[in-house]
């Protein structure tokens, strides 16, 4: 009745960053790598460092790696990533050599979102509930802006103003300068749900899927609700949505991708049901929104007639973002994790390259 | 569809709903959330924990004459099986009698352990794969995620304060005392003493480790299992009831204690 393990140990799901031909992302052995972004040789990979977590008694195991969910960012010479250690570390892009590390000492709850960098700032979510601005450079704590629970979701920027959703049922719009909270709690109903999906602004409004099945249009502005999803979906929503010509794809853990006027927020097109659920967040690529599901398979979704055609069957569970550059959408898988480069046209296999040492 | 599956169905899946939703209108308390499933859960056990305490004790009635038959037939192991067969269907009871209840009652158990395990959902992996065992009612869907946080406790985490560990193992320890049998047959009191130590100690041990949400309803169910066990049994092993040799030895005790004045 009692085991060793009563948790599932966190392992992770890093996405993937491209900058001036190189890849950086997360492997689920808690390294950060650096890789040929042609043809996935490796330039340096280097470990965050464990912290101590828990008690020393009992039988379950303190973490051997750093598990990596957000996905790392690249600014000038240094490349970010948050880890589930709780900590930030800044590295430098070419070499690998560690720049910076936030906290200085000891380190925060685990991160499970992304990190965005702009305006100089690096900005990301905490699980203690709180959203960070340190200053990119130097690691600096700029300021912090508590919320109401734990925060898994990835920031967005707009202009000044930083969008980012927590467990605790709301949308935060945060002056990115200042780190005062501009309004919040865009929602006109009770039953509202925690939102982890990275939020989209698209013409002054902020998009975002929420735990209670909904699909939501706030203004940018003032945060007024534009408009709920008529569609309730069958699961929650975890990836982020894509915006294209006024259509909003947003992929949910049901398996299905709800296809929604920007506009208005009604239904354009049936849902696109794939099967299994969705986790990982789709690309664009040209006017196809790929989209992976966890048990492996690869669609491209046609904006044009919204019909989805199998681009590949990896086999391999997918709940890493999907990430995209010149044509070649890349798919970080988890189990014998694997990053794949696959052509966005045909599905075919440009190269594959294991990310496990064993 | 797997045996997984079919578990997941018919037990994962409803108790780990009814916890949301009990969550929900226990002012989204998930501690008292667990405390107020453990309790609907053993009510609706009680008529096969009263069997099994009935049972039991039924059977430690019987242990004097059991112990008279392994020694009267010591040497002859064959003889003294259909000795006890012979005394256990003289007496009515059976020593599945005792187990059956208990083995039914186990799944049940087992499906609310893993439901809190599974609701906890410290990592994102737990949380995925916490999505896919929800029903489509939209209170358990506004309800998540479940606040973490009774009384000084992190139900997510190990009691700091090591409050909880002694809560566990004490309760235990009473509980087991209660039905530990009173025997005079030195082999079935050391059996006794391990038994009284090792459950506790263990179960204390783990909480040290373990999610308090767990240990939560280890000594809920303890608690439960001390007064289902008093109205049935009384106190059992945990205040003996006295012979009348004892009592008079007791008397006589006091009566020669220097400081013993006997009340008008």
């Amino acid at each position: 009745m009692v085991g060793c393990a009563p948790t599932t140990q966190p392992r992770g799901w890093s996405g993937g960053v491209l900058a001036d031909g190189k890849l950086f992302l997360g492997s689920m052995e808690g390294k950060l790598v650096a890789l040929n972004a042609s043809g996935g040789a490796q330039f340096w990979s280097t470990t965050l460092e464990t912290t101590k977590q828990g008690s020393s008694f009992g039988c379950a195991a303190p973490p051997s790696s750093v598990a990596i969910y957000g996905t790392p960012a690249v600014f000038e010479d240094l490349v970010y990533v948050g880890g589930y250690n709780g900590r930030i570390s800044a590295f430098n892009a070419d070499s690998g050599a560690l720049r910076w590390v936030y906290p200085r000492e000891g380190n925060l709850e685990p991160i499970v979102g992304g990190l965005i960098v702009a305006l100089g700032r690096v900005y990301f979510g905490c699980s203690d509930g709180k959203v960070y601005a340190l200053d990119a450079p130097t690691g600096d704590k700029i300021w912090d802006f508590p919320t109401g629970n734990k925060v898994w979701a990835t920031p967005t920027i707009d202009g000044n103003t930083l969008f980012i959703g927590s467990f605790d049922k709301k949308l935060y719009a945060i002056d990115a300068t200042t780190g005062k909270g501009k309004w919040e709690n865009p929602f006109e109903t009770q039953e509202q749900g925690a939102i982890v999906s990275t939020p989209l602004v698209y013409n002054n409004a902020v998009y975002f899927g929420s735990f209670d099945r909904y699909f939501y249009a706030v203004d940018a502005t003032d945060g007024h609700l534009r408009w709920r999803s008529e569609v309730e979906a069958g699961r929650l929503f975890w990836a982020k949505p894509i915006i294209y010509n006024g259509t909003v794809y947003a992929p949910c853990l049901d398996g299905k991708v709800y296809i929604l006027s920007a506009e208005t927020g009604h239904e354009v097109a049936d849902a696109i049901d794939l099967g299994s659920p969705i986790s990982s967040s789709p690309v664009l690529i040209d006017d196809a929104v790929i989209v992976a599901t966890e048990a492996g398979k690869v669609y491209s979704l046609d904006t044009k007639t919204n019909e989805s055609k199998l681009l590949a069957e990896l086999k391999q569970k997918i709940l890493a973002p999907l990430f995209a550059s010149d044509g070649t959408v890349y798919v970080h898988t988890q189990e014998h994790e694997t990053l794949y480069a696959l052509d966005a046209q045909t599905g075919a296999q440009q190269w594959s390259v294991g990310l496990t040492s064993k | 569809m797997g045996i997984g599956d079919i578990w997941n169905l018919v037990a994962l899946q409803p108790m780990t709903n009814v916890l949301i939703v009990l969550s929900h209108y226990l002012f989204s308390n998930f501690g008292l959330a667990i405390i107020a499933l453990t309790i609907i859960v053993n009510g609706l056990m009680l008529p096969l924990t009263l069997k099994q305490i009935r049972a039991t004790k039924a059977m430690q009635g019987l242990q004097p004459k059991l112990t008279e038959l392994q020694k009267k037939y010591v040497k002859d192991r064959q003889k003294l099986a259909q000795e006890q067969m012979k005394l256990y269907k003289e007496s009515g009871l059976s020593p599945a009698g005792c187990l059956v209840p208990l083995v039914i009652q186990m799944p049940i158990w087992i499906a609310l352990y893993q439901s809190i395990m599974r609701l906890l959902a410290v990592t994102p992996e737990d949380f995925l794969v916490l999505s896919q065992s929800l029903y489509s009612w939209p209170l358990v869907y506004s309800t998540l995620p479940l606040g973490g946080k009774f009384l000084w406790l992190n139900l997510a985490s190990a009691d700091p304060y090591l409050l909880l560990p002694i809560l566990v193992g004490g309760t235990m320890w009473v509980q087991q005392k209660m039905v530990t049998l009173i025997t005079v047959d030195p082999k079935q009191q050391a059996q006794n003493r391990l038994m009284l130590w090792m459950m506790p100690l263990m179960f204390g041990f783990f909480t040290l480790q373990f999610s308090s949400g767990l240990a939560l309803f280890w000594v809920t169910s303890s608690v439960i299992r001390i007064v289902i066990q008093y109205f049935v049994t009384g106190w059992g092993g945990l205040i003996p009831e006295r012979t009348g040799k004892q009592a008079a030895q007791d008397k006589k005790r006091k009566q020669q204690w220097p400081g013993f004045k006997k009340h008008p």
